[in-house]
């Protein structure tokens, strides 16, 4: 009995640890958000995110060092970008990208493997190889609805006709009653009224007003983000008290089981991608480096607290691909490291 | 009455206030690693502002009986608002009602407690064992071993550590652990280290989490068919739960 009362204490204690942990991250990710729905101009950001898919999944990739988030902030920003119109390449490589390849992770990583200066860059190198490998699959679909959350499309409004893909095409030969508003700028008046509200958005409303929404905004996310993070920060405290870590660690000796369990325990511990580098350092004389590899690069794009995050942007389905794609890629990658090194 | 708006600023502000008590009792030690507590402080000033902003908002608009929460703002939500304002109210309030317990002797037990810090957590920058040694905590004991494990370079060096009481199941009546969990970055993390104690003959076995502090001279012991670094003739004083359980 005082066996269960302990683990008890200690699930609740972990859940708040993570939780106090995660909050910081959590706003400052709602923040810029807030920030990039109102006083970024996405129309220009996304204008300059380069035509060609591959490089558009890189840009995306690296739009992140201009957000310094982790993996609970990273994905209202994402969201914020597909309800702009951005390319889902962008969307994609910024999404699994973000969260480590961003100045203060960066900045983490290298204080934590300074002696070990190859798992820093090898650490963005694997990131930036596996974001792009994702985004482009995920863009040859032509078109993401199908993957994303019924609300989230319903706020991208109507698919766009091949104009988004062609810019040779011109606007005015979609169907639909147009207001010209500056060349080249059109307002599509039977357009949703969300995509509407969205495109006027763009003329610039007074400071204040502005301010007041963004607080508006960021209230409205910290709530929804909230929640979700809560029930992961549960979920993650429950799986840590109930499954003995020795079960997992004991997997990890050999260059193939030491980095599935380093993903596997990257998977559950659900660590904020800012401070994962401490935790895998504390593995770094019993684990290859690979494994290590693994848990940094794997950690922040899909684990046990972010996917009721990713919840509110995809579907379950994509969801399914996205850890599929990323767990094999980083296997193989970290894999072939291990072979290769040692 | 923007009751909406309202609910949100009473939730925000008990996040910030379940922050504030975190940090005034000092819990806040028991949950994050004190190189981050800057964060949870920024995000306590950050929510108390939101929250305030949000109520002299609320006061203003009920004032001028100004619909200004009217705008309706569709939005991407995977929870009904209702649950997602009602659950995080509601941990705020556990928040505000529970006290964090630091991690004691059956969760470092469980957690394998171990005197070969192989698996040095954070690498300290210069190691230098120039100090005297009843200086050194016990995480310093255990860095020192992990840098050169033979015991009997230690034989005859005094110690003086502090920790709670663990029970090592095998080992004879007369030794305990002395133990302490080491935190990286918050109680995610924690890992327990340990020495192992020989008990002046006769005296008692403390209980497990008992607090210690154990001074006594090093000297080698075989445990568990190992050699390994003990400290021997040990004086136990029972001392209060530090304020800061962890060490780093």
């Amino acid at each position: 009995m005082a066996g269960s009362m302990t683990q008890l204490n200690n699930g609740i204690t972990l859940f708040f640890s993570l939780l106090v942990e995660a909050m910081p991250f959590l706003l400052i990710g709602v923040l810029f958000s807030s920030v990039l729905l109102l006083f970024v101009d996405e129309q220009k950001l996304l204008a300059i995110m380069p035509k060609n898919v591959v490089l558009a999944a890189l840009a995306g990739s690296l739009i992140g060092f201009m957000f310094p988030v982790c993996e609970c902030g990273n994905i209202p920003v994402a969201r914020r970008l597909l309800m702009k119109g951005a390319p889902s390449a962008v969307a994609i490589g910024f999404l699994l990208a973000a969260p480590t390849v961003n100045p203060v992770v960066f900045w983490a990583t290298w204080i934590a493997f300074r002696d070990q200066p190859e798992i820093v860059f090898l650490r963005v190198g694997f990131t930036l190889i596996v974001a792009v490998t994702i985004a482009l699959i995920f863009s040859a679909q032509d078109d993401m609805r199908p993957f994303l959350q019924d609300n989230l499309t319903r706020m991208m409004g109507e698919p766009e006709s091949s104009a988004a893909a062609d810019p040779e095409v011109s606007p005015l030969l979609k169907s639909g009653t147009f207001l010209m508003q500056s060349p080249g700028q059109l307002l599509q008046l039977d357009a949703p009224p969300a995509q509407v509200l969205a495109q006027v958005a763009v003329a610039p409303p007074p400071l204040g007003t502005r301010l007041q929404m963004m607080v508006d905004n960021m209230v409205l996310e910290l709530r929804e983000l909230g929640a979700v993070l809560v029930i992961g920060s549960a979920i993650a405290a429950l799986v840590q008290v109930a499954v003995p870590r020795e079960i997992i660690l004991g997997l990890g000796q050999g260059p193939v089981t030491s980095i599935l369990a380093m993903m596997a325990l990257a998977w559950v511990v659900s660590i904020c991608s800012t401070v994962d580098a401490f935790f895998a350092l504390s593995f770094a004389s019993t684990f290859t480096s690979g494994a290590l590899l693994a848990f940094l690069v794997f950690g922040p794009m899909i684990d046990l607290k972010n996917i009721s995050l990713l919840l509110t942007v995809f579907k379950g389905r994509a969801i399914v691909y996205l850890f599929a794609l990323a767990a094999q890629l980083i296997f193989l990658l970290t894999l072939i490291m291990n072979l290769y090194t040692s | 009455m923007p009751w909406q708006a309202l609910i949100d600023a009473i939730m925000l502000l008990l996040w910030g206030l379940m922050l504030l008590r975190f940090t005034v009792t000092g819990k806040l030690y028991l949950l994050l690693h004190p190189d981050y507590m800057w964060l949870a402080h920024l995000a306590m000033v950050l929510l108390l502002g939101l929250g305030l902003a949000r109520s002299v908002q609320v006061w203003l608009s009920y004032r001028q009986g100004r619909g200004r929460f009217l705008r309706s703002q569709e939005h991407v939500a995977l929870l009904p608002r209702h649950f997602s304002v009602g659950l995080l109210i509601a941990i705020a309030m556990v928040g505000l009602i529970y006290t964090p317990r630091p991690f004691a002797s059956e969760t470092a037990f469980q957690r394998g407690i171990t005197d070969v810090l192989g698996q040095t957590r954070s690498r300290p920058q210069r190691f230098s064992l120039s100090g005297e040694s009843e200086d050194r905590t016990i995480v310093d004991w255990v860095r020192t071993l992990n840098v050169y494990p033979e015991p009997d370079a230690y034989t005859g060096q005094t110690a003086k550590v502090s920790g709670f009481v663990t029970h090592i199941p095998g080992w004879p009546e007369n030794m305990i652990m002395i133990s302490r969990f080491v935190l990286t970055c918050c109680a995610a993390d924690a890992y327990p280290v340990g020495l192992p104690v020989e008990l002046p003959a006769g005296s008692p076995r403390p209980a497990p989490d008992t607090w210690l502090e154990v001074s006594g001279t090093m000297q080698t012991t075989s445990l568990d068919g190992k050699r390994q670094l003990a400290i021997g003739s040990a004086t136990l004083t029972e001392i209060p739960e530090p304020r800061t359980p962890y060490e780093y």
